[in-house]
């Protein structure tokens, strides 16, 4: 974040979080920074003020309610996920148009699932990058690594997790969780991977 | 370059052009760096899978309590008709009041739920969604667990599982037909729950009946039965 001139920001350190409080920001700016960094408060606001009209918007394509509601919270899943990518820091579009947008790739993804006849023409869909990571067969190591995951150490799982989930690339860790060199952080994080491949193994 | 780079450059998005076809020939050829990358795509999506997993459950736990301060509010004003319309009852029976005050869905007796012990047998996944109101998915797993272990438990609370999916005929068929231990709590709960469903379906007759049987023995519902009864008469 660059000093601007007209542009006055400071960061407080959110004692629960360790995530910087931006003040003085536009507000989807603000709101992006916040989905971010898990704040509970703001991830809860941003879901129940977008719902009724996600319904209401969803609700001329013959789903259930419960599909609506279902395809609505993995929307919004699929949003703080790319938030927090980074993907959607320069977002040209509100971001409740965004998010009504990867609802309909996913609507149009149900649809087609369910080997219903599709046509939604109306718009264009946003670039939505998110892989819902349905496998077709029986991924044995994934299962065991899901499990195997919470019994690392809390560094090793902030590590992997701002490198495989956050996509953040090594120099950025390093930035963010205050490794003197790479070097350092490249051995802790082969050392992440091989704990995990002994815990999965012990199974 | 270390093999072990090329797997991080992939992840950081930062492989050149000539280092992806390197890389494309280094997985086809290696089968140990194969595994390698195979295991760290797994674990990005262990993360990920992990990550979606807990926020949905967060946004599902926005959807509860909604649900049940609208049935709170419903209740309230259920209440305050039947205390402003008593007189009502004089001359028709309101079936849906009625049960809406008697009825109340049986509680978790069995396997309380714990989250993070990482079991995921099918009683615990059944009771799981049973606590978390996910009772089309309690309804299929206790109706499995009955067919291969014949446990009442797993009988009464399919049947109230049908209660709370509204299909008080295929409840009633469960609580009457089913077998359950003599002198069992779930015994004579199944007959309560039976006349609550004929109370629903606003068949007088079979509630009131169902409730006599239950006046006349020692029960924990005896006391209800009376007064579901002496408002029915």
């Amino acid at each position: 974040m660059k000093k601007g001139k007209h542009q006055v920001s400071f960061f407080l350190i959110d004692l629960f979080t360790s995530c910087p409080t931006i003040v003085l920001m536009n507000n989807e700016k603000l709101l992006i920074s916040r989905l971010k960094c898990d704040d509970p408060v703001v991830i809860k606001k941003f879901y129940e003020e977008n719902k009724k009209g996600f319904a209401f918007f969803a609700s001329r394509y013959q789903l259930d309610q419960e599909a609506i509601t279902d395809i609505y919270q993995d929307a919004v899943i699929a949003l703080i996920e790319n938030a927090k990518k980074g993907s959607i820091d320069d977002l040209k579009s509100n971001l409740s148009t965004y998010l009504f947008g990867i609802g309909k790739f996913m609507i149009y993804k149900k649809l087609k699932k369910d080997k219903r006849t599709v046509s939604i023409d109306d718009g264009e869909f946003p670039e939505v990058a998110f892989d819902m990571y349905e496998e077709e067969e029986i991924n044995l190591q994934l299962a065991l690594l899901r499990k195997g995951l919470k019994k690392l150490g809390e560094q090793c799982q902030k590590v992997l997790q701002l490198f495989y989930y956050e996509e953040k690339k090594l120099d950025e860790i390093q930035e963010l969780l205050d490794y003197t060199n790479k070097d350092v952080l490249k051995s802790q994080k082969s050392r992440c991977l091989k704990q995990l491949k002994e815990i999965i193994k012990e199974r | 370059m270390e093999q072990e780079e090329y797997i991080r450059k992939y992840f950081e998005g930062d492989l050149s052009e000539e280092e992806a076809l390197a890389f494309q020939k280094l997985l086809k050829e290696d089968p140990a760096f194969a595994a390698a990358f195979d295991f760290e795509k797994n674990v990005k999506k262990a993360i990920t899978l992990n990550k979606r997993k807990a926020l949905k459950e967060t946004f599902k736990a926005y959807e509860k309590p909604k649900k049940s301060y609208k049935w709170l509010y419903a209740a309230a004003s259920i209440a305050v008709l039947v205390g402003l319309f008593t007189w009502n009852s004089f001359y028709s029976t309101n079936y849906d009041s009625l049960y809406n005050q008697y009825y109340q869905t049986y509680p978790n007796t069995i396997a309380p739920t714990v989250r993070g012990t990482g079991t995921t047998d099918l009683k615990s996944e059944a009771f799981f969604a049973y606590d978390t109101g996910d009772y089309e998915t309690a309804l299929s797993l206790f109706t499995k667990i009955y067919k291969s272990t014949s446990e009442d438990y797993a009988l009464f609370y399919k049947g109230i599982s049908l209660m709370e999916l509204e299909q008080y005929e295929d409840a009633l068929a469960v609580f009457n037909n089913g077998v359950f231990e003599e002198n069992s709590i779930f015994k004579s709960y199944s007959r309560w729950y039976a006349a609550l469903s004929y109370l629903k379906l606003e068949n007088k007759a079979a509630a009131t009946a169902v409730l006599e049987s239950l006046t006349k023995s020692e029960n924990p519902q005896r006391e209800a039965a009376i007064k579901l009864l002496a408002r029915l008469e």
